[in-house]
């Protein structure tokens, strides 16, 4: 199993979610987030003064997927929140040891 | 016209009287010194009293009309007030005599030979002092501030002679809740000054009847309390009214008693008075100090029940906030349930006095209108322009709105007052967001917008400053309050909701410009959200279509604060920073777009705003005329003006020549609207904003624009603090002149503004800002555009353009703000057609920070 971790746009998390969804996958942790990657920010100017928005508002999207629709997974989410811009964010990929269902306790495979 | 009551006989001319008049005067002193005979010996016998008075003053009263017969027929409208004790009606032996001689429509000549023959005789009569007092009707339209003496002796005022309609009129002039809640406490003032002159304590050894703590003064006191607040006040009282009134009249008795024994109106029931007074009154004893303990257990006695009444008045009294309504421990409540049940109208000002006082309205006024409320149709509550002009001043934010608008709810006013609001009432919508009822989340929107005036939060602090910026913030609760009420149905509520509020805004009367920005905020409610959390904002074309749809910065700050306090009115977790954060973002872009680059769209052949113009056009404007005026000029223009502002511009730069200045001046309100047209040059706009400095002009707001013809079309909105518009009639055509000589170089503004500038009038004690000054170069295709946000003062723009002018820059298009202490002004220049390049930028900058920082 792979833990997908994805931040992306905060416009793209519809898509992103549509896509997922073609590959059946549903289950999915969406947490608001703020932060930079290489864009650092930028310098915005109100009324003449400037001040730097440096943590930028973006979705982090998180899905367990069974390794062998990860690349699928990858690829979907990849295509779904990309403008070609920069700030389009990241997919970290996670392997998962184990993973087990709260209300039974039962382990998944 | 006022005169002062007189020391002494007004001085007489004329002949000797004749005889008829002797016998006249000799009849009224014989029946004056009856009567006074008459009240001497019931005194004697003890019984000085109330009913003796009473009878004393009533036997005045007929002498007075008496006179008043004598002294001739006077015309004009004229009433005979007796004020004071008299006018209680408890005039003791050596009281004064107090008069009022009321005039109906002026005082002149006729009216002063009126006074000297009613006076004279009065004071030829002897053995009494009168005081009076002449006064104008018209004299009662202002409060006397500076008399509260007087103004406690008018709530006395009893009609004794003369025309009843006249005393009628100052009744409904003097008895105002400003004039009874600035009596009330100048009485409270009083009071304490007066019981300060005895230690406070009413166990004094030789009590002044008259003045001690617990004395008469107090138990009128206590009384008029009473009528200036809640008439019904002394039935909860300590004492029941028996009591207070055998307490009244122990103490007159007491008084009549000290006035026979010395001649004079002395009130002090010193020891020797003491003994005499005790065997006066009948009271029993062997020794004549078994009677004064007697005496004095008694006076003691009331005079402790009239002081418990007082500071139990003086705690419990309602404090007059409005007409029939006093503010009590419990909050704001009707001082007359019964009249208040009756006028509908009246009972927003129980909400809006509950809200300037930081209070509640009652349970016993809530009550009493839920049990009423029914009865009445939503136009009961908007019978004027008053009504309706109160209505928008309540729902101006600020701290407790939200509370008093529930109270209106809760007590079912708030829905009579608009049906529309009622639909919504309890009406759940199950979604996965809304934790509340429509009605709950709608009241929960404004009371975000009120949390923000007062917020210390720093995440907040900015749509804070954006609150404080709003012209008309009453139009954002108006949009709040009606932005869900589409939601009774359960399909798209914006429109209905926008349906909904026309009714309602036809209710109100507002203006055409007032109903189409609430209209637009109900109607648009959702787009901002929409646009932060589902669009991609870093695309310019997002922020585009998102400024294009706002039109204006004032809609774009009341959208953006719709949208906030509206998402964190749906469950506490909503808003978060991340979305408090996107909200802003958009914000900063759409209003950057909105000031800097709307010079790059200008208005084209199929603009939608120019067939409307077109369309509509007045048979002497041409669409030729309508098309070469508009070209070049940008969209934002269509965005800010009316039709008929655009029309009247038309007309105003029509046929102008070189040096020629048109200018169209209008008032709404407190502001003044000016037009200038004129054809650009040089130093225009610096000249222009010099000329309206020079008269003290304080501008508030405006545009400057320009179109490719050189047609320069400045829009100011400014207040005239020192009234020279309203003060001199020929202020226009002064103004006019001056722009004129100024602008074609015959006169020199400069001068003109350096006394007004230097003039101490002009120093401010509010906070400074340290000015910022701001060039850019890539946020407009065609202009450098330059951000100054600089403390407001005389002569600011005048300054800042002139060093740009200077520069050999033109002023092609100029914003204009103030928000408080602070202007925010938006200049788009260019120099030579051009943008001003790097070096040009960093000497303008320089310069421009040097004359601010010089005018700081």
């Amino acid at each position: 199993m792979k833990l997908l971790k994805s931040i992306v746009r905060p416009n793209k998390v519809d898509e992103v979610k549509d896509a997922l969804a073609k590959l059946n996958i549903a289950g999915m942790t969406v947490t608001e987030v703020r932060g930079h990657g290489k864009q650092k920010g930028h310098t915005a100017i109100y009324r003449g003064k400037e001040y730097n928005v440096s943590l930028l508002p973006k979705m982090e999207i998180e899905v367990v997927v069974p390794d062998s629709i990860a690349d699928d997974a990858i690829k979907a989410i990849v295509q779904a929140a990309r403008t070609g811009e920069i700030g389009d964010g990241r997919v970290f990929v996670l392997p998962v040891a184990e993973s087990y269902r709260i209300r039974t306790g039962e382990m998944e495979s | 016209m006022t005169q002062p009551a007189s020391a002494g006989p007004p001085s007489r001319d004329g002949a000797s009287p004749r005889r008829a008049d002797a016998s006249r005067a000799g009849g009224l002193k014989a029946s004056l010194d009856a009567a006074r005979q008459e009240l001497r010996a019931a005194i004697a016998r003890g019984a000085g009293g109330r009913s003796t008075l009473e009878h004393y003053a009533d036997r005045v009263d007929a002498l007075i009309r008496q006179l008043f017969t004598d002294a001739g027929i006077y015309d004009g409208p004229l009433a005979i007030v007796a004020l004071g004790g008299y006018g209680r009606r408890h005039l003791c032996l050596h009281s004064d005599i107090d008069l009022l001689l009321l005039f109906g429509s002026g005082i002149g000549p006729a009216e002063e030979r009126f006074v000297h023959s009613f006076l004279n005789p009065l004071w030829d009569l002897g053995g009494v002092v009168v005081g009076h007092q002449v006064r104008d009707i018209e004299d009662f339209l202002e409060l006397e501030r500076d008399n509260p003496e007087f103004l406690l002796a008018l709530l006395d005022a009893r009609p004794v002679a003369g025309a009843r309609s006249v005393f009628e009129r100052f009744s409904g002039l003097f008895h105002q809740p400003e004039t009874h809640a600035f009596i009330l406490r100048s009485l409270i003032a009083l009071i304490d000054d007066r019981h300060a002159q005895f230690n406070g304590t009413l166990y004094q050894l030789e009590p002044d009847v008259k003045d001690a703590p617990g004395a008469l003064r107090d138990l009128t006191a206590t009384r008029t309390i009473a009528l200036l607040t809640d008439p019904l006040l002394l039935r909860r009282g300590p004492a029941d009214a028996a009591r207070f009134d055998d307490a009244e009249d122990f103490l007159l008795r007491v008084r009549s008693t000290l006035h026979l024994e010395c001649g004079r109106n002395q009130n002090v029931l010193s020891h020797e008075l003491q003994e005499r007074t005790a065997e006066i009154l009948g009271y029993p004893g062997a020794e004549p100090r078994q009677r004064v303990e007697k005496l004095m257990s008694d006076y003691f006695r009331h005079a402790r029940i009239v002081s418990r009444s007082l500071e139990w008045a003086r705690r419990t009294a309602p404090v007059p906030v409005g007409p029939n309504l006093g503010l009590s421990r419990d909050g704001v409540r009707f001082i007359d349930p019964i009249q208040a049940a009756r006028n509908a109208s009246s009972w927003l000002g129980a909400f809006q006095a509950a809200l300037d006082a930081g209070n509640e309205v009652s349970e016993e006024a809530l009550s009493c209108i839920q049990q009423h409320v029914d009865r009445y149709r939503a136009d009961d509550f908007f019978a004027d322009a008053n009504d309706r002009a109160a209505l928008l001043r309540f729902l101006t934010p600020r701290p407790g709105l939200y509370a008093r608008l529930s109270e209106m709810h809760d007590c079912g006013l708030l829905g009579r007052v608009f049906p529309e609001f009622q639909a919504i009432s309890w009406r759940v919508v199950r979604d996965f967001y809304h934790k509340y009822t429509v009605d709950e989340h709608t009241l929960l929107t404004i009371r975000n917008l009120e949390r923000l005036i007062t917020t210390d939060a720093g995440d907040r602090l900015r749509f804070k400053s954006i609150l404080s910026d709003l012209h008309e913030p009453e139009l954002l609760v108006l949009a709040l309050l009606f932005h869900d009420v589409g939601k009774w149905r359960d399909d798209d509520h914006a429109l209905e909701s926008e349906r909904m509020a026309e009714h309602v805004l036809d209710r109100l009367h507002v203006s055409d410009e007032q109903r189409e920005v609430v209209l637009f905020l109900i109607r648009h409610h959702l787009r901002m959200s929409m646009a932060a959390f589902r669009r991609d904002t870093e695309d310019p074309e997002i922020v585009k279509q998102f400024a294009s749809l706002v039109g204006t910065e004032e809609r774009l700050k009341m959208l953006c604060l719709m949208t906030l306090v509206d998402v964190e009115a749906v469950s506490p977790e909503t808003l978060t920073p991340w979305k408090a954060e996107l909200l802003w973002r958009l914000y900063v872009d759409t209003y950057n777009h909105l000031t800097q680059r709307y010079g790059d769209e200008r208005i084209e052949r199929n603009e939608a705003g120019l067939n409307e113009l077109l369309a509509n056009r007045p048979d002497d404007v041409t669409p030729g005329e309508i098309t070469t005026f508009l070209e070049g000029l940008p969209q934002r223009y269509l965005h800010v003006f009316p039709l008929e502002a655009i029309y009247r511009h038309i007309w105003l730069a029509r046929d102008i020549k070189p040096d020629e200045v048109h200018l169209s001046l209008e008032r709404k309100g407190a502001v003044w609207s000016l037009t200038v047209a004129t054809l650009d040059k040089p130093f225009l706009f610096s000249n222009i904003c010099g000329v309206l400095s020079s008269f003290g002009m304080n501008i508030l707001r405006g545009h400057a624009f320009t179109n490719p013809n050189g047609l320069v079309l400045d829009a100011f909105e400014f207040t005239d603090d020192e009234r020279f518009l309203e003060l001199n009639r020929d202020a226009h055509n002064q103004l006019l002149r001056l722009m004129q000589d100024v602008v074609s170089g015959r006169a020199d503004v400069t001068a003109r503004l350096r006394g007004r500038e230097q003039s101490i009038l002009q120093a401010r004690s509010a906070q400074r800002f340290a000015p910022v000054v701001h060039t850019d170069n890539k946020a407009s295709g065609r202009y450098t555009i330059l951000d100054i946000v600089a403390g407001n003062a005389l002569g600011l723009l005048y300054r800042i353009s002139r060093v740009i002018s200077q520069h050999g820059c033109d002023v092609d298009l100029v914003l204009i703000a103030t928000e408080g202490e602070k202007a925010i002004d938006v200049f788009h220049i260019t120099k030579t057609g051009a943008k001003l390049t790097e070096a040009e930028q960093v000497a303008l900058t320089s310069d421009l920070q040097r004359a601010l920082e010089g005018s700081v």
